[in-house]
């Protein structure tokens, strides 16, 4: 635990030397809350029966999506930082740190999530709740099996991320696959439009990818539009990817290392 | 632009990205379309055009534009310095620095998008209406450009711009995607007012689909995209050559 307060600490100071770009970012959370928060009511309008919740859950969806975007955003991660060692050459600094890498990486992104959901995830989540309907969780228990789920999710952005930036390793250079990468986690994810909305193919497609761990399970147990049983599978679900997804981090980790030893020389 | 060339793979991976990007935020336009019926009066086609018409403009500017937002890695690094020194103009030669070839991916999403709409919803257009039509794709480049370099000139003061400038594409892509309609008056009096990105698509498609009438007092602001388009491209050359004055007389 000692471990995430230091990286966690290490992040604020990071972040309050601009305090201008904190208010930035909160100024636009609250704008694209303010946006989704129309939207939803607006087609909520025009045909109250198509979302198939009522028009309060959808807007809490909505909000809560929009601010758990500031720590779950999918361009800040591991990946990230692990390119950024490879191309200037000192990912061997990490190799010699007596912690292992792939823990290394968990400690430093937990950190800066925990960080930033204290600082913008939950004042964007106040406005909300002050200002544009954003409501409490559907009960207690949801609330609890929220926080679980949300952390699940968390590990699978995580999980996912650390393999991109494994593929940073190999190719030197993932900007350009990164702008399609976070285009399609926050698609497949329902960050903004869940995915019971999602047609056909589309829909069976984003029901058994990972992303749907990352907002959707939580976001929809947060609601109460999966309670009990169908909550714990979601649960179940995510908790298969992520077992999945960090073997093959290790995998990956394993094969990478190797590879910086040899070219190291 | 040698360094660029290096990543080669990059080249066909970043086109293909940027393809992959469009067709996601496509597919989310339909999805919603296809629940709905209609958003607020603006069927599939129309809502592919209005973005269409966005990526059309977005791609001149990322193809000659894009490291307007780069400015601030010149800044903290000091390698800004190297234009001052040289005897051509600063601007001249920052604005040579990069082609971002990405924008070609952005090219054929647009073209294809705004053809099809095109046939999609049967439009029958004269002169006036083509000429109208690479007026507002000019415009929105333009605009884009303007934006992006008003946020650059920032780092001339905070030393930081790269959040503010992510912060607007945020709030500009939401603009692109959704007519402007749906979000509600504040929402429009900022993207009309305080950052004018709703020039770039929204207010030039209402002219060209013939949805002025729909909105109401609104609907006028069409013909004006490239007015705002010139009086921002000004503000911003005003706001760089003050920048630059104020960066020589702290440079070490």
């Amino acid at each position: 635990m000692r471990l995430f307060w230091s990286f966690t600490r290490q992040a604020f100071h990071n972040t309050a030397v601009y305090r201008f770009e904190f208010w930035l970012q909160l100024f636009s959370v609250f704008f694209m809350m303010y946006s989704v928060f129309w939207v939803w009511k607006i087609l909520y309008k025009q045909s109250p029966g198509a979302f198939g919740v009522t028009l309060e859950q959808m807007v809490t969806y909505g909000i809560l999506g929009m601010a758990l975007e500031t720590i779950f955003h999918p361009g800040r991660g591991p990946q990230t930082y692990i390119t950024e060692q490879i191309r200037s050459g000192s990912i061997d600094t990490d190799l010699t740190k007596p912690l292992d890498f792939h823990v290394h990486m968990f400690a430093r992104n937990f950190g800066e999530t925990i960080f930033r959901f204290g600082t913008l995830a939950m004042p964007s989540l106040a406005i909300g709740y002050l200002f544009l309907d954003f409501r409490l969780p559907a009960s207690f228990t949801n609330g609890v099996v929220f926080t679980i789920s949300l952390f699940l999710g968390f590990m699978v952005l995580f999980s996912l991320n650390f393999l991109l930036g494994m593929l940073s390793v190999v190719t030197l250079d993932i900007r350009s696959i990164s702008w399609a990468y976070n285009a399609l986690v926050r698609f497949f994810a329902g960050q903004m439009v869940p995915l019971w909305l999602f047609p056909g193919f589309v829909g069976t497609l984003a029901a058994v990818l990972p992303f749907k761990s990352i907002y959707f399970i939580p976001l929809s147990i947060y609601i109460g539009k999966m309670n009990g049983i169908e909550a714990w599978q979601g649960i179940g679900f995510q908790l298969i990817w992520i077992a999945v997804l960090l073997l093959f981090g290790r995998l990956a980790w394993s094969k990478v290392h190797t590879r910086l030893v040899i070219q190291g020389g | 632009m040698k360094s660029r060339m290096q990543y080669r793979a990059d080249f066909f991976t970043g086109i293909i990205s940027v393809i992959i990007l469009n067709a996601v935020n496509l597919t989310l336009i339909g999805i919603l379309v296809n629940r709905f019926a209609h958003l607020n009066t603006w069927n599939l086609w129309e809502m592919v055009f209005l973005y269409s018409l966005w990526v059309m403009g977005h791609s001149i500017y990322s193809l000659l534009f894009w490291h307007f937002n780069t400015l601030e890695d010149y800044l903290v690094r000091g390698t800004f310095d190297q234009f001052l020194i040289r005897p051509i103009g600063v601007l001249v030669q920052f604005l040579g620095r990069e082609i971002q070839y990405m924008g070609i991916g952005d090219v054929i999403v647009g073209a294809t998008g705004l053809v099809l709409s095109y046939s999609k919803l049967g439009l029958n257009w004269g002169m006036f209406e083509f000429s109208w039509l690479i007026a507002a794709i000019l415009s929105g480049a333009i605009i884009e450009l303007a934006l992006a370099w008003l946020i650059a000139c920032l780092s001339f003061w905070t030393g930081r711009s790269v959040t503010a400038y992510f912060v607007m594409m945020r709030l500009n892509l939401m603009v692109q995607q959704y007519p402007v309609d749906i979000f509600g008056t504040w929402f429009r009096v900022l993207v009309t007012g305080l950052i004018p990105v709703a020039f770039i698509n929204y207010y030039p498609t209402l002219l060209l689909l013939g949805k002025t009438e729909q909105a109401g007092g609104w609907g006028w602001l069409g013909m004006m995209s490239p007015v705002v388009a010139l009086l921002l491209l000004a503000l911003a050359m005003l706001v760089w050559r003050i920048g630059i004055k104020r960066y020589s007389s702290t440079g070490s």
